[in-house]
């Protein structure tokens, strides 16, 4: 139990780290270079926190209100950003953090500036981070399953070949964005609650590179993927704690090696190599069984 | 009526025409052959036909109605349908998946079932796998349908793609090359195959280099060499005809 005790609070940030992870993830599955999910969970944990102190609304309606806002966001962004393309559609949404961090430290009367807001009720703890995310996994494994999630599949891959298929491209993009506004929106507005504080600064650059560096790592297909590159990339700042002033040098050297060495990420290449094997292995059992394919 | 008619279609690439005043016909349970030596602007044609590539001139005709500047993606869902000469899968994805897309045109779950994961989305996704491993068996790939696409040969990534484009159901099929890198033996099979297609109702364009393939399975062959037409026919009048053979030999 102790050892729980101690490593209560990283397991809830990792969980809460994996939730903003599949707004990342669900971008990306879709062939959308979208970088907005920081914006989007900071839609969210502002709407959350303001209801939750200023309105005394409870903090499951508010969890629910971040959720809608974010995907209500996402569908507003996605107008415009659904027909860019790769580096433009980055740049694009990576604009839009800027221009939600900014209105955070500036409309002080609503989001009280650079300080933030503080005195937000702890309503998420461990239990509720877990359960958000096997319901938000549950989801994306059921949409990965579905129509939609082979449409993501096939954009991705070549989108020539998807409309070809008679797939709607844009419609898709746009369904990519609001799925990842509204799961970045619960996630930040669970952020809120569970850290009794948020300022600006926490939905920046920072963000932006710690959600990507998760999924990358972790893997983009399989929703395993951010769920293990949470672990880890939350995780690894803990074992480097004697290492302070190296560790975002040890973080980026971990992308850039996984980038070079697992393009696929760590679970898609784990699973593919798994797959490979007990492929081999029925194979070679059929034809000892003289049955050649 | 055809089922494709194209009428003077051209299209220029850098000033240059790649395919000019081209005037053609496939019919409905045909198999029109559409050959030329390479550069000749056969691709073109289909990335044309497809809606992947704007027409400079002309007009395209699908079943009598005017499609020269629909969009890919209605065109599929009008019935077109094509395989790409440089295989276009999804490389990790499994033989069945790859399939399983072909079949996007006869959803009919409505996008919030499949986001909610309703029952019918699941039912129509057992549906769909069992006409998926139905087309498997056809082409003989039953016991591949789990080995992610670019594992295999580019024999059965040909096939992959012929399976994924009749997974569509198509009025109009077209074959870019699909037996190209392939023995006789794998390509007769084929053939066969395209045959049962074409007696279905399919009109089919077939893009082949190999003349002993095209002379067995064409009903029709057109010829293009430089972007034009330059003769078409019964398969063995035109290869017989000297301004064929001349295109060929030129090149
Ligand atoms: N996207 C393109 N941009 C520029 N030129 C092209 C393009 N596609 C084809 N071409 C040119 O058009 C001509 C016909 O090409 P293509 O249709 O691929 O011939 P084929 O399929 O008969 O071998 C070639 O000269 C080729 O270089
Ligand atoms: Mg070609």
């Amino acid at each position: 139990m102790s050892f729980f005790a101690g490593y209560g609070p990283l397991a809830e940030l990792a969980l809460l780290n994996m939730v903003l992870a599949f707004s990342q993830y669900i971008v990306l599955r879709a062939g959308v270079f979208s970088l907005g999910s920081a914006a989007f969970a900071a839609v969210g944990a502002y709407a959350a926190a303001i209801l939750a102190t200023r309105y005394g609304v409870p903090p499951a309606l508010c969890m629910v209100i971040a959720l809608v806002a974010g995907g209500f966001f996402g569908a507003i962004v996605a107008v415009p950003l659904a027909r860019l393309r790769g580096v433009f559609q980055a740049l694009a949404t990576l604009a839009l953090v800027q221009i939600v961090l900014s209105l955070a430290l500036n409309w002080t009367s609503l989001t009280d500036g650079a300080l933030g807001i503080n005195s937000i009720p702890k309503a998420v703890h461990i239990t509720e981070a877990a359960i958000a995310v096997v319901v938000v996994a549950y989801f994306l494994h059921v949409i990965g399953m579905s129509g939609i999630g082979r449409g993501f599949d096939i954009i991705r891959e070549d989108e020539t070949v998807a409309v070809s298929l008679g797939y709607d491209v844009r419609k898709h993009h746009m369904i990519a964005f609001v799925l990842s506004g509204a799961i970045a929106g619960l996630g930040g507005a669970m952020h809120a609650f569970s850290s009794y504080s948020i300022t600006p600064n926490e939905f920046g650059f920072h963000m932006v590179v710690m959600l990507l560096a998760m999924v990358v790592l972790g893997g983009r297909v399989s929703i395993f993927g951010p769920i293990v590159g949470a672990l880890i990339l939350t995780g690894l700042p803990e074992l480097l704690r004697g290492f302070q002033d190296y560790r975002s040098i040890m973080q980026g050297a971990l992308l850039m090696l996984s980038i070079t060495f697992l393009p696929r990420g760590i679970v898609d290449t784990v699973l593919g190599r798994l797959r490979h094997r007990s492929l081999s292995r029925g194979a070679s059992a059929k034809d000892r069984d003289g049955v050649t394919i | 009526m055809s089922m494709l008619t194209l009428h003077e279609v051209g299209r220029d690439f850098g000033g240059l025409p790649a395919v000019d005043s081209l005037s053609m016909a496939a019919e409905a349970g045909k198999i029109t052959g559409l050959i030329g030596p390479n550069g000749a602007g056969k691709t073109t044609v289909v990335n044309m036909i497809a809606g992947l590539l704007k027409l400079s001139r002309g007009r395209v005709e699908l079943d009598g109605q005017d499609v020269s500047t629909m969009e890919a993606q209605h065109l599929s869902h009008m019935g077109v349908s094509r395989t790409f000469q440089n295989i276009r899968l999804i490389k990790e994805a499994s033989v069945l998946e790859n399939v399983l897309a072909g079949f996007h045109r006869h959803e009919t779950t409505s996008t919030l079932s499949s986001l909610l994961g309703l029952p019918s989305a699941f039912r129509e996704r057992r549906a769909l796998l069992r006409r998926s491993m139905d087309l498997l068996e056809r082409f003989d790939m039953a016991d591949l349908a789990d080995w992610p696409a670019a594992s295999l040969s580019y024999g059965h990534q040909r096939r992959i793609e012929m399976m994924r484009a009749l997974a569509t159901e198509p009025r109009l099929l077209l074959l870019d090359e699909p037996v190209a890198g392939m023995n006789d033996a794998e390509a007769y099979s084929l053939a066969e195959i395209f045959r049962d297609v074409a007696a279905q109702g399919v009109a089919i364009l077939l893009i082949e280099h190999n003349m002993r393939f095209v002379r067995r399975l064409c009903d029709h062959v057109c010829v293009l060499a430089s972007g034009r037409l330059i003769s078409q026919g019964a398969a063995e009048t035109v290869v017989n005809d000297p301004r064929v053979i001349e295109a060929y030999l030129g090149s």
